[in-house]
C-alpha cells in the first residue's frame, strides 16, 4: 500500500486565480490605513515608551542579577539544572508578549528551543506551499495577524514543564499547529480575495464549526475545513483580544450581549465580513447548543451562493428511536455532498480512517487509565486542545496523528514507569475541570499547576463518546457516526438531559478521585447556567469541592484572566488556608496580552 | 364600544394556571395536561379524558428560588415556571407534556422533576426530541416520539384512549376552537375592528389555558357578539400594527401596547393565534398521527427551526400577516435571555426593514412587563412615527 499523504498535495498544487486589480486596491487601502496611523501616531509617546521599556528592561536585568546573586550554591546549581521558579516576573503590566521565555534549566532549555526551531520549520516550509495567497489574506483580515503569536502561545501553555512532559506537550502544539497552518494555507489559496483557486474551491466542503471531521473520511477526494475554525474559534484561543471587534459588531446590529459569544462572534464575522469565501458547499450543524443552532442563519445569509445542508441530529441522544432520523440526515448529507462536488462516497476511505480513529481513541483511553493514578503524567493544556482539534476534530483523517499519538505514548509510559511528575514537585491537588473552559484561558490549567499545585487531570470536554467505531458493515457505521456526533464535544453533556452532565459529574469525581472540581461558570452559557443550583446543593450531599469559577468564554472584558486567577487565589487562601506555591504568579497583569 | 360580557370572567381565568374551568374538568375526571410549546402538538394532550392546559405564571412575583437554581441570566419565563412550580402551582397537573427544544425550558421541566414539584403519583414529564428541519424521515422522527413520550405514557399510566378516533375527536374539537377564534382574528382586519387588540389576546389565551369544551359555549357567543358590536365612531388608536416574536403569555403587554395609540392587528408569537389557531386538515387515507404532527411542524414558527426555507418562512409569514390585517407597523419583540430569539430578532428585523419596507421596533423584554416605563416610551415613539410616516405619505399622495 502506497503512503497515504495528508492533506493531499494536489489541494496546494491546485491553480491560483489571484484577482491582482482586488489585491491592488486593497494593497492600496492597507497602505493608507497604514500612512493614517504613521500620521496619527504621537511619535513622542512612542519614544516615551520605548525608553520606558528599555528602562523595564534594565531594571529587570538588574533584579534577576539581583536575585542569581542572592542564591545559594546550591540554589545556583538547582536553577542551572531545573531552571527558574518564579515564573510571574515572565509578564509585563499592558505588554502583550511575555518579557523573555522561561529559563528551564540547561537540557530542557535546549530541547525547549530545539522544539521552538522545528514549529518555526514547520510554519515556514507549510506557508511556503503557496505563499502569496497567505500575505495576501493578512492584508485582507485582521485575523491572520493573530496567528503570528503562536511561538508565545507555545510558550504559555508550557510553562514549567519539564523533562518527560516537556518533549509530549511540544509533541502536542506541533501537530496543532501544523493543523493550523496547513488550514489558513488553504483558506486563503481558495478564498476569493486570496488566491481565488476555483480549482481547490471546488473540492472544499465548509463544516460547521464544531462539526467533526469523520463524514470527510468517505471523500478522500474533498477536503473538510471547519469554516469558523480559523477566523474565530481557535484564534480565540491563541490571542484573547480576537474576538471583540466580532462582538462589538454583531451586538451593534442588535444581537442582545447575554448570548454566548461563539455564536456571537461568528455572526459577528460574518457583519464584519471576516471569513473567507470559498468552497463548494458549507454543512451546517445544530452542535452543540442552541445558539450555535441561530449561527447559521447568519452565514447562509451572508453567503447565499454558498450550497447549505444543516446536519442536525437528535437531543435526546440515548433514545434509539431517533436513531433512524440520524441516520437519515447522514445519508442526506453524503447526498448532498456527493450532488454539489460530483465525489462519491468510498466506504474503503471511511473504514480505514475510522480503524486510525479507533487507535487514537485507545491511546486516548491510556492517557485517562494513567492519569486516573496518583502519578498522572499527561495534563495540562496542550493535551487538552490536541484533544479537540487533532483528536475529535480530525478524527482519523491526518495518519500523521496517529505518529503522534505513539510517540506521546511512549514518552508517557517511560515517565508513569519512572514516576516523574509533569511540573515536578508541584503536584498538590488532584482536579477535575467541568463545564465549559474559557477560550481566552486556554492555558489556565497551566497556571493552576505552576502557582497552587492543582493538578488537571482531566476537563468534561474531553469525556467523550469512546466506544469503538464499527469499520465492516456500512449500515451499523452510520448508525456509530450518528453516536459519535450526538456525543461529541459539549454536546455529549449538555444535550440529553442532567444526567450526562449533573450525575456525570459525580459519577466522574468517583472514577479521578480528585480533591478540588474547578466548576466554570461561563456566565452566557444558558445550558450549563440552569443547573448552578443543583451542582451546589448535590455538590454538598456528595462532599466535593467545587471552585466556581466565572468567565465569558471569548471575550475577557466581562471576566478578565486575572478575576479568574483571583477567584482560585480567593478559594486556596480561606477555604483551603493555604500557601501558592509560586508567589509571583498570584497578581500578575496580562489583560493585555495575547 | 360594550364590554364583552365574558371579558371579565375570561380575565379571570388567565390569573391562575388551575383556574376554575380546569377546576371544574379534573372534578369531572379529567386528566390535566400542561404543556409550554408549540412544537408540542396541542391536540395531543386533548386526547380522550385528558384536556390541555398551556401552562402560564401569571402574577409572578419574585423568582429569587427558580434563579438560584438556574442563574439570572436565563430565559425568566423557564424562571417563572419554576418559581411557580417550586410553589407548588402545577400540583393540580396529571402530566406535563415537554419537548427538548430549548435548554432553558428543558431544564425547568428537569427541576420540576427532581425537586419533585409535583407529588401525585402517576405524574410524568415527556421528554420529547424535536427536529430543527422539515423532512420525511424527521416526521416520522416526531411521530414516534409523540406516540411513546406521551400518547403511550397516558395509555400506560392513566388507561387513557390514544386511537385514531379519539385523536380524530380532539382534532375536531380543536379545529372548531380555532375557526371561532380565526373568525374573531379577522376581524381584525377591517378599518375599524369591533374587536381590539387586547380583547383578542384574552380570548385567544383562554383558548389555550382552558379546557376545550368548557370554554368553547363561551367562545362561541362572544364571536357573535363580536360579530354584532358596534365600534366606536372615533377609533381609540393612532396606528395598527402587528406583534411579532417569542412568547408571551402577558396581557400587560398588548395592554402596554394599546395604552400607547397602538392597535395590535396581527399576532404571530409563541401563545398567539398564528400559529396555533390554524384548522388540521385531516385526510382519512394517511396516519392521523403523521398528519396531526406535521401540521404543527409545518406551521411552526419557531427560530429554532434552521433550514432555508423555515427561516424564509418565519419572515414571509411576519409579512403577510402584517399585510393582510392592515399593519402599519411591526414590534419585533424576543423575551430577555432566549437565545433563539436573540439571534432571530435582529436579523430579522433588519431583513423586515430593508427587504419588505416595514418600520419595526426590535426590543427585548421581560416576562412580565408590568408597568415598564422604557417600554411605554418606546411604544409611544414608535406610534408617533407611524403616526408621522402616515401623514408624510398623505402629503405626498396630495
Amino acid at each position: 500500500m502506497s503512503k497515504i499523504k495528508y492533506p493531499d498535495p494536489k489541494f496546494f498544487h491546485a491553480k491560483d486565480h489571484m484577482n491582482w486589480k482586488l489585491q491592488k486596491e486593497n494593497i492600496k487601502e492597507f497602505g493608507g490605513i497604514v500612512g493614517g496611523m504613521i500620521k496619527e501616531t504621537d511619535w513622542k509617546a512612542v519614544g516615551k515608551a520605548v525608553a520606558g521599556d528599555a528602562k523595564a528592561f534594565g531594571k529587570r536585568a538588574k533584579m534577576e542579577a539581583g536575585l542569581f546573586a542572592g542564591m545559594t550554591n546550591k540554589e545556583r546549581l538547582d536553577w542551572l539544572i531545573n531552571g527558574e521558579k518564579q515564573l510571574g516576573k515572565l509578564y509585563r503590566s499592558g505588554k502583550m508578549a511575555t518579557v523573555r521565555r522561561e529559563w528551564r534549566g540547561l537540557k530542557d532549555t535546549g530541547a525547549d528551543f530545539y522544539e521552538w526551531m522545528r514549529m518555526w520549520g514547520m510554519l515556514l516550509a507549510t506557508f511556503s506551499k503557496d505563499l502569496v495567497p497567505s500575505l495576501n489574506g493578512a492584508l485582507h483580515y485582521r485575523w491572520m495577524i493573530s496567528y503570528f503569536c503562536c511561538h508565545s502561545f507555545m510558550d504559555k501553555n508550557t510553562l514549567g514543564l519539564r523533562g518527560k512532559a516537556l518533549k509530549m506537550h511540544h509533541e502536542l502544539i506541533y501537530a496543532i499547529f501544523r493543523y493550523v497552518a496547513e488550514n489558513l494555507v488553504l483558506l486563503m489559496k481558495g478564498d476569493e480575495k486570496g488566491g481565488n483557486s476555483e480549482e481547490l474551491s471546488k473540492k472544499v466542503v465548509l463544516l460547521d464549526e464544531m462539526t467533526m471531521a469523520q463524514i470527510m473520511a468517505g471523500f478522500p477526494d474533498l477536503i473538510g475545513i471547519p469554516y469558523q475554525l480559523m477566523p474565530v474559534f481557535l484564534l480565540s484561543e491563541i490571542d484573547q483580544l480576537a474576538c471583540m471587534p466580532y462582538i462589538d459588531a454583531v451586538e451593534s446590529y442588535g444581537l442582545p450581549s447575554d448570548t454566548c459569544p461563539v455564536p456571537t462572534s461568528e455572526c459577528g464575522a460574518c457583519v464584519i465580513d471576516a471569513l473567507p469565501h470559498l468552497g463548494a458547499c458549507f454543512i451546517s450543524s445544530s452542535m452543540p447548543c442552541d445558539g450555535s443552532v441561530m449561527a447559521s442563519s447568519y452565514t447562509s445569509r451572508r453567503f447565499q451562493d454558498l450550497p447549505t445542508y444543516h446536519l442536525c441530529f437528535p437531543v435526546r441522544y440515548e433514545d434509539e428511536s431517533s436513531m433512524q432520523a440520524a441516520v437519515a440526515d447522514i445519508k442526506g448529507c453524503i447526498k448532498f455532498i456527493e450532488e454539489q462536488t460530483g465525489a462519491k462516497w468510498n466506504w474503503d476511505a471511511y473504514f480505514a480512517a475510522m480503524k486510525r480513529f479507533n487507535l487514537e481513541t485507545q491511546y486516548e483511553l491510556q492517557k485517562w487509565e494513567v492519569n486516573q493514578t496518583p502519578t498522572p503524567q499527561l495534563i495540562g493544556p496542550c493535551y487538552e486542545l490536541f484533544r479537540k482539534w487533532n483528536y475529535e476534530m480530525d478524527g482519523g483523517l491526518d495518519p500523521r496523528i496517529l505518529k503522534t499519538f505513539n510517540k506521546v505514548d511512549r514518552l508517557m509510559m517511560k515517565a508513569y514507569e519512572n514516576g516523574e511528575e509533569p511540573w515536578r514537585g508541584k503536584m498538590r491537588h488532584r482536579a477535575i475541570v467541568w463545564s465549559v473552559p474559557a477560550h481566552y484561558y486556554a492555558n489556565f490549567s497551566n497556571w493552576l499547576a505552576n502557582c497552587w499545585g492543582i493538578n488537571v487531570l482531566v476537563e468534561m470536554e474531553s469525556l467523550n463518546f469512546t466506544k469503538p467505531l464499527e469499520t465492516e458493515d456500512p449500515e451499523e457505521a452510520l448508525k456509530d457516526m450518528a453516536r459519535l456526533y450526538e456525543r461529541m464535544v459539549m454536546r455529549r453533556h449538555t444535550n440529553g438531559g442532567y444526567d450526562h452532565v449533573l450525575t456525570e459529574l459525580w459519577r466522574q469525581v468517583e472514577i479521578w478521585k480528585p480533591d478540588i472540581v474547578i466548576m466554570y461558570q461561563h456566565v452566557s452559557c444558558k445550558n450549563m447556567s440552569t443547573l448552578n443550583g443543583l451542582f451546589d446543593d448535590q455538590a454538598r450531599e456528595h462532599g466535593v469541592r467545587l471552585i466556581w469559577i466565572e468567565h465569558d468564554l471569548m471575550d475577557p472584558r466581562t471576566v478578565s484572566r486575572k478575576d479568574m486567577r483571583g477567584k482560585v487565589n480567593e478559594y486556596m487562601r480561606t477555604v483551603m488556608r493555604e500557601e501558592p506555591l509560586d508567589p509571583s504568579l498570584v497578581d500578575f497583569e496580562d489583560d493585555a496580552s495575547w | 364600544m360594550k364590554d364583552l360580557k365574558y371579558l371579565i370572567e375570561f380575565e379571570n381565568l388567565l390569573e391562575d394556571a388551575d383556574n376554575a374551568l380546569v377546576r371544574q374538568a379534573q372534578s369531572e375526571g379529567g386528566l390535566a395536561v400542561g404543556y409550554t410549546c408549540y412544537h408540542m402538538p396541542e391536540v395531543l394532550c386533548n386526547v380522550g379524558n385528558c384536556f390541555s392546559v398551556r401552562i402560564r405564571a401569571p402574577r409572578t412575583a419574585s423568582i429569587d428560588i427558580a434563579t438560584y437554581y438556574m442563574s439570572n441570566y436565563t430565559c425568566e419565563y423557564a424562571r417563572s415556571l419554576l418559581e411557580r412550580a417550586i410553589e407548588g402551582g402545577y400540583q393540580f397537573l396529571d402530566a406535563l407534556a415537554g419537548v427538548d427544544a430549548c435548554s432553558a425550558m428543558n431544564r425547568c421541566y428537569e427541576h420540576m422533576e427532581i425537586l419533585n414539584c409535583n407529588t401525585k403519583p402517576n405524574f410524568f414529564v415527556s421528554h420529547c426530541d424535536i427536529p430543527y428541519k422539515v423532512e420525511p424521515y424527521t416526521v416520522e422522527q416526531m411521530r414516534t416520539q409523540m406516540r411513546l413520550h406521551l400518547l403511550d405514557e397516558l395509555t400506560a399510566r392513566y388507561g387513557v384512549d390514544t386511537s385514531d378516533e379519539s385523536l380524530l375527536a380532539a382534532v375536531r374539537e380543536h379545529n372548531e376552537v380555532c375557526r371561532i377564534i380565526t373568525e374573531i382574528g379577522e376581524l381584525r382586519a377591517l378599518p375599524n375592528p369591533p374587536v381590539t387588540g387586547y380583547e383578542f389576546h384574552v380570548l385567544n389565551l383562554v383558548s389555550y389555558c382552558c379546557p376545550k369544551r368548557l370554554i368553547l359555549p363561551k367562545l362561541r357567543e362572544t364571536l357573535e357578539e363580536i360579530k354584532a358590536r358596534e365600534p366606536d365612531e372615533k377609533p381609540r388608536f393612532r396606528a395598527k400594527v402587528a406583534v411579532v416574536g417569542s412568547e408571551i403569555d402577558d396581557l400587560d403587554f398588548t395592554r402596554l401596547l394599546e395604552e400607547a395609540g397602538a392597535l395590535v392587528v396581527a399576532d404571530r408569537y409563541c401563545y398567539g393565534s398564528t400559529p396555533g389557531r390554524e384548522e388540521i386538515v385531516i385526510d382519512e387515507n394517511e396516519d392521523i398521527l403523521t398528519q396531526i404532527v406535521r401540521h404543527y411542524m409545518l406551521t411552526s414558527e419557531c427560530a429554532r427551526y434552521m433550514s432555508e426555507e423555515k427561516v424564509a418562512q418565519r419572515k414571509i409569514t411576519a409579512d403577510r400577516i402584517a399585510r393582510e390585517n392592515g399593519a402599519e407597523g411591526i414590534v419585533y419583540e424576543q423575551m430577555k435571555f432566549c437565545d433563539f430569539w436573540a439571534f432571530e430578532r435582529p436579523l430579522a428585523s433588519h431583513i423586515l426593514h430593508d427587504e419588505y419596507g416595514w418600520p419595526v421596533l426590535s426590543i427585548d423584554r421581560p416576562y412580565n412587563v408590568r408597568n415598564s416605563g422604557q417600554l411605554r416610551t418606546r411604544f409611544q415613539a414608535f406610534v408617533e412615527a407611524l403616526e408621522i410616516k402616515r401623514i408624510h405619505a398623505q402629503e405626498e399622495k396630495q
